[in-house]
Parts: structure tokens; sequence; C-alpha cells
């Protein structure tokens, strides 16, 4: 499936909550067969210039679209556009 | 340790503010009967079901599992989501915000009360820190939030009003609160900006995720409910130990048992409990109702509290995220004051109650 998105930064400390985040991106992703890059971040400098406060977040192509709570595989899907 | 989200969910919008709202009547009907009859159907349990001899240790046990257990349960599920829905209203950017606004006194107290009810992860404890003293936030008002969040939480408020009355909750939610208050004016008063690790001021800090629209009420009870999976999911298992290993204490220990080493007597008891209490990581579920049962066997109520505080406010795993983003003199001294600031309280409730 074609979108403009390039790039999903999965931001966390490595924590369970941000590893179970991971799987819901990575899971929504791999089902509509998105051609992008998925990254976990754990580096405390990237959140910080991204202005990220609470784990875990999501940021589409350096924009910080989630926050603070582990999505549904529904608000993955909002979130990328592909709802 | 209380881990909630933070509102950012987008809608929530289709569920009909009239079927919300019997929903709701529902569950309170529902959680109140159910509570009130706790006390009788722990009694049948023990009586009539289980026929336990009167007066036994495992009678008493029982008993006070059956009770306590269910109770604490019915209760958590009721504040979590209560303080839930308060958080809806609360995202650390805004706290951020006013707080960055804020003189250092008046901050210090602002931000140990905005700690109670931002959402906030101990895992988080990082990028906030960087995001508070980054954007204007003062070294010591960022200890205050940082003491407050972890260490005055609902969970510990819920189980220290269920298991030893308000008085013994407002007692610790109000010396938390002050301890947070002070050390962090101590810290900031230390000038130790500098035992910050040098890349924290060199970031350049991003404007972060949009607060996401505001909540309508379905979104907020969804925000609750969240929390309430969240929270009471992760906590049961250890509400119930807990309870049980209070309840076996409840049983066997002899009265007084603890006196001797626990007790008001023992000068030595409020800092030997914190210094064993710091290292060790139990969340509050499991260790009140462990303290609690200690108690009745003659443990002092300072020393107890002190011990508490030191479990859930200063812990290592914490303090090891922390060390990211913090020199170990700056560490040593946050320790320290917090720690001192729990003695004193520790003290003075042995010297009153």
């Amino acid at each position: 499936m074609e979108t403009t998105i390039t790039k999903i930064e999965v931001l966390g400390p490595g924590c369970p909550r941000c590893q179970e985040t991971y799987r819901v991106v990575r899971h929504v992703v791999e089902t509509a067969g998105l051609a992008c890059q998925l990254v976990k971040v754990e580096s405390y400098q990237r959140m910080a210039q991204l202005g990220v406060m609470a784990t875990p977040a999501i940021a589409i192509d350096g924009a910080v679209v989630m926050t603070g709570h582990i999505p549904k595989a529904e608000e993955v899907r909002e979130l990328l556009g592909i709802g | 340790m209380s881990e909630v989200v933070a509102p950012t969910v987008p809608g929530g919008g289709h569920v009909r503010p009239r079927a919300l709202f019997l929903a709701g009547v529902t569950a309170v009907v529902v959680w109140l009967g159910l509570f009130l009859s706790l006390p009788r159907v722990a009694t049948w349990s023990v009586h009539t079901v289980l026929q336990l001899p009167q007066g036994s240790p495992v009678h008493a046990a029982v008993e006070f599992f059956l009770f306590e257990a269910p109770k604490v349960l019915l209760l958590l599920v009721a504040v979590v989501f209560g303080v839930g829905v308060v958080r809806s209203f609360f995202t650390p950017e805004r706290t951020r915000r006013t707080l960055a606004g804020s003189r250092e006194s008046v901050g210090n107290v602002l931000a140990a009360l905005l700690g109670v009810v931002t959402p906030f992860c101990s895992c988080s404890a990082v990028p906030l820190f960087i995001g508070f003293v980054t954007t204007g936030v003062p070294l010591g008002v960022t200890f205050s939030f940082l003491v407050s969040a972890p260490m005055v939480n609902e969970v510990a408020l819920v189980l220290l009003f269920s298991l030893f009355g308000w008085k013994v909750a407002a007692v610790y939610m109000g010396t938390g609160l002050a301890i947070a208050m002070v050390s962090g004016w101590v810290i900031g008063r230390l000038k130790l900006e500098r035992h910050v690790e040098a890349w924290v001021y060199d970031v350049e800090g991003g404007a972060g995720g949009a607060d996401g629209s505001p909540l309508d009420w379905p979104g907020r009870v969804r925000f609750g409910l969240d929390a309430v999976r969240d929270i009471v999911g992760k906590v049961w298992p250890y509400v119930l130990a807990g309870i049980a290993v209070g309840a076996a204490i409840h049983g066997w220990v002899p009265t007084n048992f603890m006196a001797s080493f626990m007790g008001k007597g023992a000068w030595w008891a409020v800092p030997l409990a914190v210094v064993i209490g710091i290292p060790m990581y139990s969340n509050a579920a499991g260790i009140i109702p462990i303290v609690e049962a200690l108690l009745e066997k003659g443990a002092a109520l300072g020393t107890v509290l002190a011990f508490m505080m030191a479990v859930i406010g200063l812990s290592l795993p914490e303090t090891i995220i922390l060390r990211k983003v913090l020199r170990p003199r700056l560490i040593a001294t946050f320790i320290g004051v917090v720690g001192v600031g729990i003695l004193i309280v520790g003290y003075l409730f042995n010297a009153i109650f």
C-alpha cells in the first residue's frame, strides 16, 4: 500500500509499555503492507529533540502524533491515515 | 508506579451522553451493593461455608483476607477510575507551561500538587525531566514534581484509607507533599544545575506533540477506564499477595511481637526502615497490607510510614534511570535530602501518635 509516510518512530526507553506499543504499530504497518521505515527509538536525546515528555510516543516523519499511552491498532491506523 | 495514559486519544464521541449516564448509575449501584455486602459475605463464608473454629489463627487470617481483599480491590477500581478522569484534564505539557511561569517557592508547592494529578509513568521520568529543565522550569521545582509524582499516588492512598482509615491516608498525603515541596526547594537553593549531565542543556528541545483536542466526557470516561485496566490490571496480584501475607501475620504473629524492634522505643528503627526501604522496589499495593499487619503487632506508625515512603518514593530503579541525566553528586543529594525528609516524618509521627 502506498502512503506519503516515509518514517515512523516509536519512542520509549525500553519499558514493557513501549515494547507493546512497538508491537502494535509493527502489526498495523505489516498488515497494511506499508512501505515505510519503522524504528524503535530509545535515545533520550531524540525524545528531547522531538519534545516528547511522556512515553511511549509515536512520531510520523518527525512530528509527534501520540504520547503517553499504549495505542490500540485502530488508533494507530487512524494516525497513519489508513483508518 | 502509577502509570496512566495521557489524554491524546482523539474522539470517543460515538457514545451517547444518556447511555453513558445510565451506565454510570448502574455501575455505582452495583459497586455500592458489592461494597456494603462485604462484611456479611466474609463472616458468612468463614462461619457457615468453611466452618473455621472461632478464635483460631486460621479463622482470623481467612476472615481478614476475605474481607480486605475484595474491599481493597473495589476501592481501587473506584478511585483509580476517578483519578483517571481527573488526570484527563492534565497533561505533562500543560503542567510544564504552568510551572515554567511560576516563581521558585510557589513553583515547588505547585509542582508537588501537580505531581499528584499529572499522568506520569516512572519510565518517562527522564524525558519529562529534560522537557522541564530545558524549557525554564527550575531544577528544584522539577524535583518537587519528581518526588511527589510517585510517592503520593492513588494506589497508596486507597490502601492506606482502606486499611488504616482516612486520618493515616491524609497524614501520608500531607507529609508526602510537604517532603516533595521542601526537598525540591532545598535542592533549588543548593544550585546544583552544573551536576545535570551537560548534554541535557545542549538539546534543541522540540515543541512536542500537540496536546490533542480537548476530550469530551465519553473520552474522559474512557480515559478513566483505561487507567483502571492499566493500573488495577497490574497491581491486583500484589494486592492479593500483600493481603495474604498480612492475613498470615494477622492470624499467627503474636500481638506486640513487633514492638521490640519496630516499636517507638527503638530509636534506630526509623533510619533502619529508610535504609532498608530505599533499595526495595515494591509498589504500594504489595507493601501496605504487610505494613498494616505489622502495625497491628506493635510497630510504630512513624517507623512504618518512613519505611513505606522510602520504598515507594525513593526507588532504586528510578534513580538508576535518572542517572542518565544527573551526575552522581546530584543523585546523592536527591536521595539524601528526600531521605532526611522521610526520617523527620518518621520521628515526628512516632512522637505524636
